[in-house]
């Protein structure tokens, strides 16, 4: 007769699913702040600025996700992101109010 | 495109056998320094040598794209043929090479 | 997680794998057969005949066509047929209220009679097409979850780099006949042997709708005037507003010739006609896709409808554009002749294989601890859909290609039972895996798809006149080869079928080899 295999503590299914929502929402909006940086930052015309922000905000997803997963609690994960986002979103501020 | 593929698969080759392991399981006996050495900067070189080849013949932007593709697709054949013929890749590789100053002089 | 960052990376490859595994098979695999769109259209709307191209007749005959159906649109579209489309297309724009769009609406004509393709009405191979970015969703979901898959198939690619340790030492490495052994040495070796199309691949496909998932730049540049973005990134789809007066709009033909002097070579793929029916009409002549691998958008050389003046050539792209165009190109494959569309057909198999192979292994290692056969139920679900998204897709692609010749000419929406024949295949597929044991269902689904492809050459002989003796005779190679290539997919599925029977027979009797032993032991005690 096979012992029931234990299954997983809900603390480990609570922290994965932070990561997870780290790594979704927390990256998309890491990518998207970065892709306005570059596009506001670029010295480009203001077309080639945005493309370029947008075909390389992809890559700062990938790194979000990787960070969310890397790191060694799920709060790091969300602390990370959170302060990458909060340091994109001055610059992108302050890029955005001195052009504007 | 023949003169980059007869290249890259020759490289291959090289760089397989220049791998103790595979030389091993190949040829039977160990590589001596030498001979590793050898097949290394050989199968390195033709890879470049394909690379100059696939832009001589049709320019930067389509041979390098053209020459990763003939790359990749060598990588693969080889790979897969390698456990079921590995005498047949090996004799092919001679060919390639032997072939590759043929294609030379009638393709560039 | 563990501890540990390759560690951490291989739980994330392996849980991404496993998540859009399926997703993304069925993407990647409508995708690779979408490179032969064409021809899979030429073979399931065989009616079409080719002609030979004829540019100036072509035009002619489409703005016959429109003018006399759709006149009062705000934009014409015309498609030049080429070597693998031998038909001319033809679209409009109906007008619209200002800030709503208006309905598209495209035809296929004849390009020597200029009259509608009578043909059977069928998708032909642009359902794959569609399918592999749009997922049969409405928009823009489809787009944006094929997008999200592409996402995470590009972040499964690079943990999947990061935990291959051994990725330089087990560069040629592949052991066949070993079991779970050769199934990872396969993921590993299709993985990185062919890793710059799969990454390229990838990387394209979320470059061609990023405007569409991360707009966030557009908006912080532009605001709420999104369109001069888009009007700035593709100069040529401007369309001149329409002044309300009836204009005549000049023939069309003499502007190829026109367009193409300012192009060192090239061909002319498709005209758009803004405002037809206006004064204030433009042409815009667009270079055929097919001439060079970075796609480039809005490049058109444009003219005054009503009065012939040239109005512009766009100007080289700017380098980021450039970018953009290339790796759509190279996604598209436009510039890709017979072999080289091989060579995608090749590589995009390899992709397919690599997420297959991965999902195989997901489950199969896990499977090993319940060597009794009895998988608790997590790891059922995980095999049921394995079998459904992998076997049951392909059988639902070959029912495709069966509906084709068997649906009766004059059905209504002929087309539209096509796709549902499809989609019921793959579902009764689901349930014939829900209903066997894992074994049998992969070993009868695959048979079932070696059966249906390998006869597709004989049904087209039963059912129409365009069968191999003819084609080949002929010489429709596009005909012949799609016959060809199914009878050719069938024997490789039966060749898997057979295959996986024959571990099925080598697994129990391993078991029965086990079990000697021990009691042999029990004996000696």
């Amino acid at each position: 007769m096979k012992s029931k295999r234990p299954s997983l503590p809900v603390s480990y299914r609570l922290a994965v699913t932070s990561r997870v929502l780290a790594a979704a929402g927390g990256g998309y909006l890491v990518a998207a702040l970065a892709s306005v940086c570059i596009s506001l930052l670029s010295p480009m015309t203001r077309a080639e600025a945005v493309v370029s922000g947008m075909m390389l905000s992809f890559v700062f997803y990938l790194l979000a996700v990787i960070w969310c997963f890397a790191c060694r609690t799920a709060w790091q994960a969300w602390g990370g992101l959170l302060g990458v986002s909060l340091v994109l979103g001055a610059i992108d501020g302050v890029a955005y109010w001195m052009a504007h | 495109m023949l003169l980059p593929l007869l290249l890259c698969y020759g490289g291959f080759a090289a760089l397989y056998l220049s791998m103790d392991r595979h030389h091993r399981d190949l040829l039977g006996s160990t590589p001596s320094a030498r001979r590793r050495q050898g097949l290394k900067v050989g199968g390195w070189l033709l890879q470049v040598l394909a690379l100059g080849a696939a832009v001589a013949l049709k320019g930067w932007a389509m041979g390098l794209v053209l020459w990763s593709a003939v790359l990749m697709f060598s990588g693969l054949f080889m790979v897969l043929l390698l456990p079921y013929r590995p005498r047949l890749v090996l004799a092919l590789a001679g060919v390639s090479v032997l072939l590759s100053p043929i294609a030379a002089f009638t393709q560039l | 997680m563990k501890d540990g960052f390759r560690q951490s990376m291989a739980w994330l490859h392996t849980w991404l794998g496993l998540t859009f595994g399926w997703l993304l098979f069925a993407i990647f695999l409508t995708g690779t057969l979408a490179y032969f769109k064409d021809e899979t259209s030429h073979w399931m709307q065989p009616e079409m005949s080719v002609r030979p191209l004829d540019p100036q007749a072509s035009v002619t005959g489409a703005q016959a066509y429109l003018q006399k159906n759709a006149a009062d649109a705000s934009r014409w579209f015309i498609s030049l047929p080429d070597a693998r489309e031998p038909a001319l297309s033809v679209m409009w724009q109906a007008a619209a209220k200002p800030g709503e769009r208006g309905k598209f609406v495209e035809k296929l004509l004849d390009p020597q009679t200029g009259e509608e393709v009578q043909t059977r009405a069928s998708s032909g191979g642009e359902f794959f097409y569609r399918f592999h970015f749009q997922l049969q969703m409405p928009h823009p979901w489809g787009r944006i979850l094929a997008t999200l898959a592409a996402l995470v198939m590009f972040i499964g690619l690079i943990t999947g780099i990061i935990t291959h340790k051994k990725i330089f030492k087990d560069f040629f490495t592949f052991r066949p006949r070993k079991g779970q052994r050769s199934w990872l040495d396969g993921h590993n070796a299709v993985g990185v042997l062919v890793l710059p199309f799969h990454l390229m691949i990838t990387y394209s496909s979320l470059i061609i709708f990023m405007s569409l998932v991360m707009p966030a730049s557009i908006i912080a540049s532009y605001g709420k005037d999104t369109q001069t973005f888009f009007k700035e990134v593709f100069p040529a789809s401007d369309t001149a507003t329409p002044t309300g007066q009836p204009g005549h709009l000049l023939p069309l033909a003499p502007f190829l010739e026109q367009a193409r002097q300012h192009w060192t070579d090239g061909r002319v793929g498709r005209l758009t006609v803004n405002n037809p029916a206006d004064v204030n009409s433009s042409i815009n002549v667009f270079r055929d896709g097919a001439d060079k691998i970075a796609h480039d958008f809005g490049s058109a050389v444009s003219f005054n409808g009503t009065t012939g003046q040239l109005l512009g050539v766009t100007p080289e792209q700017p380098l980021p554009m450039a970018i953009g165009g290339s790796f759509y190109g190279l996604h598209m494959g436009h510039f890709a002749g017979p072999m080289w569309r091989w060579v995608y057909f090749i590589f995009g198999l390899a992709s397919t294989a690599l997420i297959g192979t991965g999902l195989v292994i997901w489950l199969g290692k896990r499977a090993l601890k319940h060597v009794n056969g009895v998988l608790p139920f997590e790891l059922r679900l995980v095999q049921v859909l394995n079998i459904a998204s992998m076997s049951g897709l392909v059988v639902a692609v070959a029912v495709f290609f069966w509906a084709n010749r068997l649906l009766p000419l004059g059905l209504a929406e002929r087309a539209d039972w096509e796709v549902k024949s499809f989609f019921i295949a793959w579902g009764l597929g689901l349930l014939h895996a829900v209903l066997r044991p894992g074994r049998k269902a992969w070993v009868e689904q695959l048979g079932l798809a070696a059966l249906l492809f390998a006869a597709v050459p004989l049904l087209n002989a039963l059912t129409t006149p365009y069968h191999l003796a003819n084609s080949l005779a002929q010489g429709d190679w596009v005909m012949a080869g799609f016959d060809l290539t199914c009878l050719g997919s069938g024997l490789f599925l039966a060749w898997a079928a057979w295959k996986m029977q024959r571990s099925g027979h080598a697994v129990a009797s391993t078991q029965k080899q086990r079990a000697a032993p021990i009691s042999l032991k029990q004996e000696l005690n």
